[in-house]
């Protein structure tokens, strides 16, 4: 059976338990409207103020929120041994990466879809107009830190100050992914006069295929040692 | 092959480490023809392993903890086979019940129905009595029987004593680390402690 499937199963597993327990989603959502509220309110009743910064304060509620999202990652898994349990089949264990790369994607992906509305209502900003450049950035800036998350979180997974330990690790590797989802989505947003905004999206999707292969490649390394 | 010893003897790291969840920190061992260190996909093909709380998820039913196995196994997940293997370790008619809800008895049942559900040349099993009533006792039994009869070769780390135990064809004993084989002049009970031995009476 190829890695796919074995990804599959655990994509299945993983998004199944969470939709019985929706113990991420709704404590992703509960946060990151909190963390959208406290700016708003932080930065006043400045309409043009909030437009200006609206890029940046969405990047800061999905770093945190994908944070929170991250921390779990593993989590379902200690009820079962650790990862113990998934290395103990056969098979490539880069399937458990793939696996958890893409629920924590499709997990990111849904908070971001009530998140953005959300921020467009309290930022006073109209987003239709944009909806498919944000889609774009969301896309890629979501894989881009479900990517670089997913190996970190499995790295401190046994770790007492795990909690500590990963933004500790994850910020300063995800330095080129907020940089290129922050300045693409205020580009966007400002109407993107001169085109600028296809430039950080090319850093971000080249961020995504550099950053893909080095942890699809270095994964089964890290998870035996 | 039974292995006996007190506690911290290394029991369990050696069942982890046969079945490539350690790396040795020193020098390789081979199963079946296979190393430990170059090729454990080829020994995680052959070998299931039962550790005391088993491989499985609390928010998935039996049946779905069984499929999932099935599939990470690389086996195409078929509903009769884990209908059959439900039956046989008693947990039929609890199948699609979440595993929360159940009690640690029927946890290690449903874990036991893991190196059931697949075809496996090697079974270790860590501490299989404990947390079982007297039937769940007879099932493992019953269980390595079954193993024995199709040639899977058994290693089972046991503290308590039961028939399985005592049938074992090789008692080894683990001292700090160090291997030995039980001496007949040497009683295996010396080694296990009071839990009840398999086929006790039942108490109503």
């Amino acid at each position: 059976m190829s890695v796919l499937h074995r990804a599959w199963a655990i994509v299945w597993k993983d998004l199944l338990i969470e939709a019985r327990t929706k113990q991420s989603f709704n404590a992703m959502v509960f946060f990151a409207a909190l963390v959208l509220f406290i700016f708003s309110f932080a930065l006043g009743p400045d309409t043009e103020l909030l437009q200006e910064v609206a890029g940046g304060l969405l990047w800061v509620g999905i770093a945190f929120t994908g944070l929170l999202s991250l921390s779990r990652t593993y989590q379902n898994e200690e009820t079962s041994g650790g990862l113990e349990g998934l290395r103990a089949y056969p098979g490539d264990s880069r399937a458990i990466y793939l696996g958890k790369l893409l629920g924590n994607i499709v997990l990111l992906l849904l908070v971001e879809a009530v998140l953005i509305p959300a921020a467009g209502i309290l930022f006073q900003a109209n987003l239709w107009p944009h909806a498919l450049g944000l889609a774009a950035v969301s896309i890629l800036g979501t894989i881009g830190f479900s990517l670089v998350g997913t190996f970190y979180s499995a790295l401190t997974v046994n770790l007492r100050a795990r909690e500590v330990m990963l933004p500790l690790l994850l910020f300063p590797a995800l330095v080129p992914v907020l940089l290129g989802a922050v300045n693409a989505t205020t580009l966007i947003l400002e109407g993107d006069l001169m085109g600028e905004a296809v430039v950080w999206l090319r850093v971000l999707g080249a961020f995504d295929i550099i950053f893909f292969v080095i942890c699809i490649w270095i994964f089964p390394i890290a998870l035996e040692e | 092959m039974c292995l006996v010893g007190p506690n911290g003897a290394g029991k369990t790291t050696l069942l982890k480490l046969v079945a490539t969840l350690l790396r040795p920190s020193g020098g390789d061992a081979h199963v079946m023809g296979h190393s430990l260190l170059n090729d454990p996909d080829e020994i995680r093909k052959r070998t299931g392993l039962l550790t005391v709380r088993g491989f499985l998820y609390d928010d998935l039913s039996a049946a779905e903890n069984l499929h999932f196995t099935m599939r990470m196994a690389g086996l195409k997940p078929r509903r009769e086979v884990i209908a059959r293997v439900l039956e046989r370790i008693g947990l039929a008619e609890v199948a699609d019940n979440r595993m929360r809800t159940f009690s640690t008895g029927m946890r290690k049942r449903l874990a036991l129905g893991q190196l059931l559900v697949r075809p496996i040349e090697i079974a270790l099993m860590d501490e299989p009595y404990s947390g079982l009533d007297s039937q769940g006792m007879r099932l493992v039994d019953e269980v390595v029987a079954d193993f024995k009869a199709a040639g899977t070769t058994v290693l089972l780390a046991s503290h308590q004593d039961g028939e399985a135990v005592r049938e074992a064809e090789k008692t080894g004993i683990l001292r700090r680390g160090h291997l030995e084989i039980l001496p007949e002049s040497e009683p295996l009970s010396r080694h296990l402690s009071v839990g009840g031995p398999a086929g006790a009476p039942e108490v109503d």
